[in-house]
């Protein structure tokens, strides 16, 4: 709020002018705002308007003048004293420009699949990252929320296309590739332009294969200083969170399980406490956002300047993430306009405070018969009194005790967790445009993006050894230490810093040529570029026993009795080098044909033969209303046919480790590879070697594409929309294979073992009509379809397992014919009743009555492995979005929304259980099975641990993303509008899914916990009241 | 002016051009030193600890456990009744199936360590030592190691490949034995006595170890002559002796001591090494515990030791709730299970995940009772009578007097179990005598003769491998 009080001032100084002259008049558009920069001509002079629309010109009354400005349709009207001019919107969106491959096009002539993305969808959005904010607003770009703070959200285009390989499409910011845009105010933006189809993408070759996201930021427009300050103060609480069982209800729940074990111990009624470890563990947080831009130029240069900060804290005490942004953008026009060189420069300085996810875990298994601190004020434990039947730790002489579940405390947890990020990233560019002669443009550029991030790790080590057992002293403690010399186990704390740099450049320079003949019209782009990325230096430095204050946390004040640790590497970097070039013609804007080739030469497989490829497109496109038999349809306005074949590579592969394993340096070994040993009297080390993994070739994998589609406008271009159908090959997925299990080989390596398809089509519509001049409206909606299918797999390598829950139960499985990494459990088959039902069929291990009944698919009697079979995956089948828009007067109301169906998803959080005695959701409570004939569908209190499809839920879900009001107020005082709005966030949420949020993506490996909530982030939903002015 | 820019566009992009040749692609390693740059080899030595290396995985602290000591009658899977360990739970009730994951992981880790062993042996055969003794030494500890894991296997599977033979057809038991015996009888050859080793060295593979394991391998093959020689050399080598206290054998201070034959090193320090929380998984489980409790001694095992009154090797063998161990460690009344096992545990550091429990493999006293049960089979009473009463008379148990040949055989398997009790020994013991029916049936467990005697081929072999062939009624 400083910051936005800071701006008010600096701008209250701030002062148009006008030079008096013979005409003077104002340029609005359609809803009234005044229209800065509007080109003015009359015959004998030119002029631009004002930041407030206003204009003076030479010219004699009754002259025409001419109003022209990008994106509205020109106008010829004659002069007159103090006229006011209305400018209307050219577009039809067909007419807008995207960003292609080292250059732009109109969208008229695009023969590929690209979506574009306007700034106003995404200031509408406020989020750390503008991924979230463009979530359901194109059809076939998957966006998968995080609400943690500072989180990045995942982006998928077009589906899984890998198993192993880089899943993250490639960012090009202003011409600069980079791997992340956490470090960009979405502000500043002013569009994304997604490339989906291999026609469009493959100029970008072996980087291609998950897509392409082009992002332009705002550059300053001819004219006035434009200064705009935006505010938000936002606060956010849990979506959808989960009831769970009360003290009394788990009490019953746990007692009943005891009674079916055997158990004669027994929880008393009444318990002392009650405690709703959600409430104890998270509260509302806040997220404030601040920025303000100044941008403007004349003729020969413009200029945008910006500064932001945003910060948000999380649902768990202490967690925070901050961000503070500058860029600097400039262009420059020299030589007649021939030169243009265009600068652009952003600093990003972040800050975050992480804290566990696993607190959420915990916090739905504990015990609500824990308290949270005892009344020592220490923090509690799961410890009971079997013989008393009290919680708590003080067990009396001939009375026993034990643990009602080995979950930890929540709260103890998050509070221990020490953790400190600080980041800085800069990124520039430089751009040099010049034209050779008309027509032909020579163009370099070179970007560039370096970082530094430190994190810094603060681990009370005592403090939680003494957190774990409140029995447990300081002097145990202490005499554990003395006995231990040296054993950082015993360490009071240890403290680590790490230090990464990293930096990547690339460096682009091509030729453009564009030539209209008649009605032959001509674009070539040849060029080369070069680039070099994964250049990282990383320390690493760890020490123990620092003083406890905050302020004593150096490496240099740790204590002398244990090693320190430091390790320290430079990374190899990757160095890429590519040619290219694209070929455009069209014939009279009807028929058009397109071309592009990619040359790739990549410095991680120099080892292989082979290290160049190759990846051409083709596309062609068709605009039958330009056919003379179509141009008079009435309400057809544009129509257009296109298809398009692309190859595109995925360089991101995982690489095989080195033929001989050891593990030098601090690792032991243990747990590792078991290479090292200790021998002699003192149990010294020795170092192992042994022999890893088969030696395979690896290179990119390669991604065939075809893509098919139409754009239409229609009924007075109020209808407007695209359909596309796609078909995308992974011809060499890269899998995870496990060597004979008899084999001397001991690691899994990769190896290109099978293919991995994407079908599916996507369809936009988009309707918007002015009932009147005081009312507007808009409807958007994107449905997208995609089919998931793991093809071809080499013979040996089918099968692998994943989805591990972490407690030896696996979840998911690889096989051909299925979509990736697809669910494979045994299927729940209703609920044993009797012990004699049990003993007459088929069962695993000793169940007992109330446990899930398992349904033995291969017939041989026995439960297994075997009897796994396919639920589906949980990648979603189709996603859908919708957007509403209207603008009423001054008042502008929006709705969004998101969904996504035909996944599963798993509830970890319910499913994985140890010991019987975690905590219930109250519906698992109400629904459990009580004896025989009470349920035949959910388990009992005594139930088993087993992955099962009983876990598995639908994962679909449909969510209200934003609903926001605002109202604009216009011209008061300097201020040229100003507009205060109100924002929910994902107020609304329609799932079946009984855990906190289906949108689980994880670590985003197929092979691992996507899909699947165990350590999951809630879902958020957020109140954001916010201002945006303009001077 | 104009030519000027114009031709420095020109410049740039022909540079661009230029530059954007080939060697742009020769990236220098440098988190990695290649091949060429390297100046030093792995010393063969390397690839023999390797070998070792491999018996201190996470295996041995949790699979191996369930399938030698869980699933008889001498443990209980432990820990609390929800948590099944995986499939400890199956494997306790003689439930589970070829798809029990601590059966994989012993096959796997078996064939791991056999393969870690065969390639040594090539890489020191042909890396040109100069020191002959030295060589052959190295050579003879992976053939030790060797014959080592395939003895594990062949116990528990029967036949099974030879892994540098064939990966999928599988090599009848008896050829099995016969490489294991090759192996052994050639690192008799070459290996040092424990005492010829130099200090540094100790707990290497020694000739004892392996006259030792060969003993017991001709015992499973029940060729009492043999085994008979090979454990009175083992006894009258001079080199080892009994450890005067029975409590003792498992701790600290006796690690490599007089009755070790052989084991697994462990040192509790993460920098250093140690066994895969060996520790941590049978510890105490609950308030003061230290531990998941898991291979907990079963209350069968507990009326076997008060039976036969055997006092010292049942307080020695058995946590009990609520006692005070010799180092003064309270075990509260809190913790989870009544029982745990004190083989496991470690005084210096309980619950640490590097543990510093170093896994006696073979000791003397074992070698003992070799040599009295193939005496007796020898029909060589008094050999048999006296090898028992060196074991019994450590821990105050009269002497055993009867010469009948099958009751003394019966007693000297009981001697077996509670000497070698939480050894790792019971199950194939069991199996190897013919008692595993009886005894686990007596136990309440549902053993089915002509299946249980083996373990089944690994149901993910058999994916990859389905020529194979599962055992039998499996």
């Amino acid at each position: 709020m400083k910051n936005f009080i800071f701006g008010v001032f600096v701008l209250l100084f701030f002062q148009g002018h006008l030079h008096a002259q013979d005409i003077k008049g104002k340029v609005l558009d359609e809803n009234g705002i005044p229209l800065p920069g509007v080109n003015i001509l009359s015959s004998t002079s030119s002029s631009v308007s004002d930041f407030d629309g206003n204009f003076s010109i030479n010219a004699k009354e009754g002259e025409p003048i001419t109003f022209t400005f990008l994106g509205y349709v020109s106008q010829t009207v004659n002069a007159a004293a103090n006229m006011s001019v209305s400018m209307k919107v050219a577009s039809t969106e067909l007419s807008e420009v995207v960003v292609v491959g080292y250059g732009t096009q109109k969208k008229t002539d695009l023969t590929s699949a690209i979506s574009t993305i306007k700034s106003d969808q995404i200031s509408k959005q406020p989020a750390y990252n503008a991924l979230q904010s463009i979530q359901g607003k194109a059809a076939g770009v998957n966006i998968i929320a995080n609400d943690a703070p500072g989180a990045t959200p995942t982006i998928i285009i077009r589906g899984l296309g890998t198993a192993e390989s880089g899943r993250s499409p490639m960012f090009v910011v202003d011409g600069v590739i980079t791997g992340s845009i956490a470090n960009l105010n979405p502000n500043d933006i002013e569009s994304f332009d997604i490339m989906k189809d291999a026609a469009s993408s493959a100029i970008y070759g072996s980087n291609a294969a998950n897509g392409v996201v082009f992002i332009t930021t705002k550059k300053g427009k001819q004219g006035k200083t434009t200064i705009k300050v935006n505010s938000f103060y936002g606060a956010k609480s849990t979506l959808n969170p989960v009831k769970m069982a009360n003290s009394s209800q788990y009490v019953t729940f746990f007692n009943e399980k005891q009674a079916a074990i055997g158990s004669p111990d027994r929880l008393n009624l009444n318990q002392p406490y009650n405690t709703d470890w959600y409430d104890e563990l998270t509260g509302v947080s806040f997220s404030q956002s601040n920025d303000i831009s100044f941008s403007g130029g004349s003729e020969n240069a413009t200029y945008y300047f910006s500064f932001n900060n945003y910060t948000e804290d999380g649902l768990l005490e202490g967690h925070e993430a901050s961000r503070n942004t500058l860029r600097s953008s400039n262009t420059l026009k020299a030589i007649d306009g021939k030169l243009k060189i265009t600068q652009n420069f952003s600093a990003s300085f972040s800050k975050s405070t992480p804290k566990p996810y696993g607190s959420f875990t915990e916090a739905y298994k504990q015990a609500p018969v824990v308290p949270v601190y005892y009344p020592d004020g220490r923090f509690a434990q799961s410890f009971w009194n079997r013989t008393t039947g009290e919680v708590g730790y003080i067990i009396g002489p001939g009375e026993t005790g034990g643990r009602l579940n080995s979950i930890g405390n929540p709260v103890a947890n998050a509070f221990y967790q020490n953790e400190k990020n600080k980041m800085v990233e800069l990124q520039g560019l430089i751009q040099a445009d010049y034209t050779i002669v008309e027509g032909l443009t020579a163009t370099s550029r070179f970007g560039a993006t370096k970082s530094y991030s430190k994190t810094r790790i603060f681990n009370d080590v005592r403090g939680r050894w003494l957190t774990a057992d409140p029995i447990r002293t300081s002097a145990q403690f202490a005499a554990n230490a003395a006995s231990n010399p040296g054993v950082v186990d015993w360490a009071n704390n240890s403290l680590s810093y790490k230090d990464v740099e990293s930096f990547r450049y690339n460096w682009d320079t091509y030729l453009t040529f564009n030539k209209s003949f008649g009605k032959h019209n001509l674009n070539a782009t040849a060029g080369v570029t070069q680039e070099r990325k994964n250049d990282i230096y990383e320390s690493y430095m760890q020490g123990f026993n620092v003083p406890e204050q905050e302020q004593y946390w150096n490496i240099n004040l740790a204590s002398a009795d244990y090693r320190k640790v430091a390790n320290q590497f430079y990374s190899t970097p990757t160095q890429v080098l590519s040619y290219f070039g694209r070929l455009q013609y069209n014939f009279d804007e009807r028929y058009y044909i397109s071309g592009t080739i990619r040359r790739d030469g990549n410095s991680i497989f120099k080892q292989n033969s082979k290290y160049w490829g190759t990846f051409p497109s083709v596309s062609a496109g068709w605009v039958l209303t330009n056919e003379s038999f179509l141009s008079d349809v009435k309400n057809l306005d544009f129509l257009k046919l296109r298809v398009g074949y692309g190859e595109v590579g995925n360089a991101n592969v995982p690489f095989n480790a080195t033929t001989i394993n050891t593990s030098p340096g601090t690792d032991g070994g243990a747990g590792i590879n078991n290479n090292n040993y200790v021998f002699g009297p003192n149990q010294d080390l020795v170092f192992g070697a042994s022999s890893g993994t088969p030696v395979t070739d690896l290179t990119w994998e390669v991604t065939k594409e075809i893509n098919a589609g139409l754009d239409f406008e229609l009924l007075d271009r109020r209808l407007s929309g695209s359909f596309d159908y796609y078909n995308r090959l992974n011809t060499n997925a890269i899998l995870n294979i496990t060597p004979l299990l008899n084999s001397p080989n001991e690691l899994n390596y990769f190896d290109h073992g099978g293919e991995v398809r994407n079908e599916g089509y996507e369809l936009a519509l988009n309707w918007k009509d002015n009932i009147s001049d005081d009312f507007s409206y808009s409807i958007g909606v994107n449905y997208a379809r995609n089919k998931n299918t793991l093809e071809s797999v080499k013979p040996a390598y089918d099968g692998m397992t994943g989805g591990s829950l972490g407690d030896g139960q696996i979840t998911k499985r690889i096989q051909e014919g299925q979509p990736l990494y697809s669910w494979w459990l045994l299927e729940a088959d209703g609920v044993w009743q009797t012990q004699a039902e049990i003993d007459a069929n088929p069962h695993i291990g000793s169940p007992a009555p109330g446990h899930l009944r398992y349904k033995d698919q291969n017939n041989d009697g026995v439960i297994d492995d075997r009897d796994k079979k396919f639920f589906g995956s949980y990648i979603p089948k189709f996603s859908y979005g919708i957007n509403i828009n209207l603008m009423y007067k001054n008042f502008d109301l929006s709705v969004d929304g998101f969904g996504v169906g035909g996944n599963k998803v798993y509830n970890g959080l319910k499913g994985k259980r140890i010991d019987g005695g975690e905590n219930i959701a109250e519906d698992t409570f109400n629904g459990r099975w009580t004896g025989p004939g009470s349920t035949n569908t959910n388990p009992g209190a005594n139930r088993d641990a087993l992955s099962s499809s009983y876990f598995l839920e639908d994962g679909d879900y449909f969510r209200i993303n934003n609903i926001t009001l605002g109202y604009t107020f216009k011209d008061m005082f300097k201020i040229s509008r100003l507009r205060i709005y109100g924002t929910a966030q994902n107020p609304f949420l329609f799932t079946k899914y009984s855990g906190f949020t289906p949108e689980l993506n994880n670590s985003g490996v197929p092979r691992e916990t996507a899909g699947i909530e165990v350590d999951a982030y809630p879902n958020i939903k957020t109140f954001i009241f916010g201002v945006n002015i303009e001077f | 002016m104009k030519i000027n820019y114009k031709k420095i566009a020109c410049l740039t992009f022909a540079f661009a051009v230029l530059v954007g040749c080939d060697d742009f692609l020769d990236v220098d390693s440098r988190e990695n030193v290649t091949e060429e740059d390297s100046n030093q080899n792995f010393e063969p030595v390397q690839f023999v600890n390797g070998i070792y290396g491999m018996m201190t995985s996470w295996d041995y602290a949790f699979s191996y456990l369930g399938i030698t000591e869980i699933i008889s009658d001498n443990a209980d899977k432990g820990s609390s009744p929800g948590d099944p360990g995986g499939d400890k739970g199956l494997l306790d009730g003689l439930t589970f199936t070829a798809t029990a994951g601590s059966v994989e992981a012993m096959w796997t880790n078996w064939y791991k360590a056999i393969g870690r062993a065969s390639y040594s042996i090539n890489y020191t055969e042909n890396y040109g030592l100069t020191d002959v003794a030295y060589k052959n030494r190295l050579i003879g500890e992976a053939k030790f190691l060797r014959a080592y894991h395939y003895f594990f296997l062949v116990r528990a599977f029967g036949d099974v490949p030879l892994q540098h033979v064939d990966l999928i057809v599988r090599a009848p038991k008896d050829q099995v034995y016969d490489f294991i015996e090759q192996d052994l009888l050639e690192a008799i050859q070459v290996l040092p006595e424990k005492s010829e080793y130099a200090p540094a060295d100790l707990g290497r593979a020694t000739k004892g170890a392996a006259k030792a394991l060969l003993a017991k391998v001709y015992l499973y093959q029940k060729d009492w002559q043999n085994a008979y020689e090979y454990a009175d050399e083992v006894i009258t080598s001079g080199e080892y002796g009994l450890e005067p206290d029975y409590a003792q054998i498992w701790r600290a201070n006796t690690e490599n001591g007089v009755e070790s034959i052989f084991e697994v090193q462990a040192r509790g320090v993460a920098l250093a090494h140690g066994v895969q929380q060996y520790s941590e998984t049978q510890g105490a489980r609950g308030p003061s515990g230290w531990g998941w409790g898991f291979n907990t001694p079963s209350q069968n095992l507990l009326d076997a030791f008060n039976a036969e009154g055997d006092v010292i090797r049942r307080d020695a063998t058995i946590i009990f709730r609520g006692e005070t161990l010799y180092d003064g460690r309270e075990v509260s009344n809190a913790v989870e299970n009544p029982m745990y096992n004190e083989k496991a545990y470690s005084s210096a550091n309980a619950g640490a995940g590097d543990g510093d429990k170093n896994i006696r493999v073979l000791r003397l006293a074992e070698i003992y009772l070799i040599r009295a049960e193939a005496a007796n089979e020898l029909n060589n009473q008094d050999v048999a009578l006296s090898s028992l009463k060196e074991v019994r008379d450590r821990v105050n148990l009269g002497e055993i007097t009867t010469r009948d040949q099958a009751l003394l055989r019966t007693l000297i398997w009981k001697e077996r179990r509670l000497e070698l009790a939480f050894e790792h020994d019971r199950w194939f013991d069991l199996v190897r005598t013919g008692q595993a029916a009886q005894a686990m049936q007596a136990n309440g467990k549902p053993f089915e003769v002509g299946k249980h005697e083996l373990f089944p081929i690994p149901n993910a072999q058999l994916i990859q491998t389905p020529a194979m062939g599962q055992n039998l009624n499996w």
